[in-house]
């Protein structure tokens, strides 16, 4: 379930009993999807998650667990990914973020989004954006990956519809068109 | 500290000390996979906090003499694949899933220093030493020390050092699932071929890890140490006196939702006997190096 609550409504520090220091907020920019954004005033504590959804309306990435657990927040940060809900939004300044629609087109981004849909992989979807990440990160650093080295990579990434059976037919059949068998 | 609490995020070494000596007890910010979720839920308030990402010298790792050094702020993906720490890196891979090895630090381990943090346990049977900074400089622990005592709260952890490998090494553990699952029991043996001992640690049993002194007094004892090899009666009893000094720990986890604490304590004598199938089975065993 989706938490939309962040706690990090400014506005609460009204209601906080007299010498309790009010939430502290910071302002910075951040640059997802090669496009940037100001952030005002978002509380301190604030996960790149939250912010991405919360605030900037960002919702391709998704919120589950909040504990970094699922995998549906999966984003890259400099390329490298991890789970957006484990990641401080303030700290996350002069990073470069990429959720699952800013993938490089000449990658195999799309490969791997048309191959979800034909092969079944995509049920309730909620899993499916922080999937599309993690397996357009594996297969452009391993396109050869063999089934174990998909199944470890994905272990990150929980979806409580497929069985993830689908969802390894589909990396096999981008492997398969990529390599032109 | 004065003011509303807010956010740091120095360049250096040297600037981050600066700024830590000017708010003693800010939060330091490495990975986040710990703070952060605390944050959210409230189990830790939001303060000053010093983010270390930006500090490039303490990511480095590398080797000098007899020594392996490993930056703070190295990751546990830096660590997964490093050929010349075979202990270290299999406790790497061990840890959480790709994100959360791509992301935690092995300082923020430190700091967090959880019972269950598999890399204390490695680190404890390594015998690693802690090297903390501050105002006046820079000055290394054992990791049981800096266990016990921490750091204070002007100082942060820059780096651990580990002797270079003398022998096979292996981390092995069981938690409720494969990924991104905190260990019921785990166990970590380092063998060094050129002194004829071992050292075995056992995590996730009691409130730090613990070192099983007789059961490597065992080895060291009936090893035969031209090959290598621990014969299979010794292997087995090795095991039991490693299950020994778990339930005989000081502070034994009771029963949890996680294990009784009777399962965790059979757990650990099994891990330890498998780690010496891995480690002690003599020269032809020798790619229990890289586990
Ligand atoms: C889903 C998930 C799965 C996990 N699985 C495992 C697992 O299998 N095994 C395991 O052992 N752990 C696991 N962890 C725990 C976690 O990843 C580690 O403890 C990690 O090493 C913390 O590093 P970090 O850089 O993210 O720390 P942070 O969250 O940034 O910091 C943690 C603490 O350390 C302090 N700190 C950070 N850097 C320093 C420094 N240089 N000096 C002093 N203090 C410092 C911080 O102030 C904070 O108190 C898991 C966590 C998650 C969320
Ligand atoms: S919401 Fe981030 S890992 Fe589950
Ligand atoms: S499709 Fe529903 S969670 Fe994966």
């Amino acid at each position: 379930m989706p938490a939309t609550d962040t706690g990090s409504t400014p506005g609460a520090a009204l209601e906080l009993a007299p010498g309790l220091a009010p939430e502290p907020t910071v302002s910075y920019q951040l640059r997802v999807d090669g496009a940037r954004h100001q952030v005002h005033g978002a509380w301190l504590g604030a996960s790149l998650l939250s912010v991405l959804r919360d605030t900037l309306d960002l919702t391709t990435v998704k919120d589950a667990c909040e504990q970094g657990r699922c995998g549906s927040c999966s984003v890259l940060l400099d390329g490298r990914l991890v789970a957006s809900c484990t990641v401080l939004a303030a700290d996350a300044e002069d990073a470069e973020v990429t959720s699952v629609a800013g993938l490089r087109p000449s990658g195999p981004a799309r490969a791997v989004a048309a191959a979800f849909v034909r092969e079944g992989a995509v049920q309730c979807g909620y899993c499916t954006p922080g999937m599309v990440v993690a397996v357009t990160d594996l297969l452009a650093r391993r396109p050869d990956a063999d089934d174990g080295e998909v199944r470890e990579a994905l272990s990150g990434n929980i979806c409580r519809c497929t069985g993830y059976g689908r969802i390894l037919a589909a990396v096999r059949a981008v492997q398969d068109e990529r390599a032109g068998r | 500290m004065t003011g509303v609490a807010t956010m740091r995020r120095p360049r250096s070494l040297s600037e981050a000390i600066d700024t830590l000596a000017a708010s003693p007890g800010a939060d330091l910010l490495a990975g986040g996979t710990d703070l952060v979720p605390a944050l959210r839920t409230g189990a830790r308030p939001v303060r000053e906090m010093i983010s270390l990402r930006r500090i490039v010298e303490l990511r480095a790792r590398g080797a000098a003499g007899d020594w392996l050094t490993i930056g703070a702020c190295a990751t546990y993906a830096d660590l997964a694949g490093w050929s010349l720490a075979p202990g270290l890196a299999a406790t790497a891979r061990s840890v959480g899933s790709p994100q959360i090895r791509n992301t935690g630090t092995v300082g923020g381990a430190l700091g967090t220093a959880s019972p269950r943090g598999d890399l204390l346990t490695f680190l404890v049977a390594a015998d690693a030493g802690v090297v903390v900074t501050g105002p006046v400089g820079q000055r290394q622990l054992g990791i049981g020390r800096f266990l016990a005592d921490r750091h204070g709260p002007d100082e942060l952890v820059t780096a651990v050092k580990l002797a270079r490998p003398c022998g096979p090494q292996t981390y092995l553990k069981i938690g409720a699932r494969q990924t991104a699952s905190i260990p019921v029991a785990s166990c970590a043996l380092v063998v060094d071929r050129v002194r004829r001992l071992v050292r075995c640690a056992i995590g996730g049993v009691a409130s730090r890890p613990v070192r099983a002194l007789a059961a490597e007094d065992h080895v060291a004892e009936t090893a035969d140490w031209s090959t290598g090899a621990l014969p299979p009666d010794a292997a087995h009893r090795f095991g039991e006196l490693v299950a020994e000094a778990v339930t005989t720990a000081p502070d034994v986890a009771g029963d949890d939702v996680y294990a009784p604490a009777a399962y965790r304590s059979h757990a650990a004598g099994v891990l330890a006997r498998r780690a010496a199938a891995r480690c002690l089975a003599g020269a032809r065993g020798a790619d229990a190096r890289r586990p």
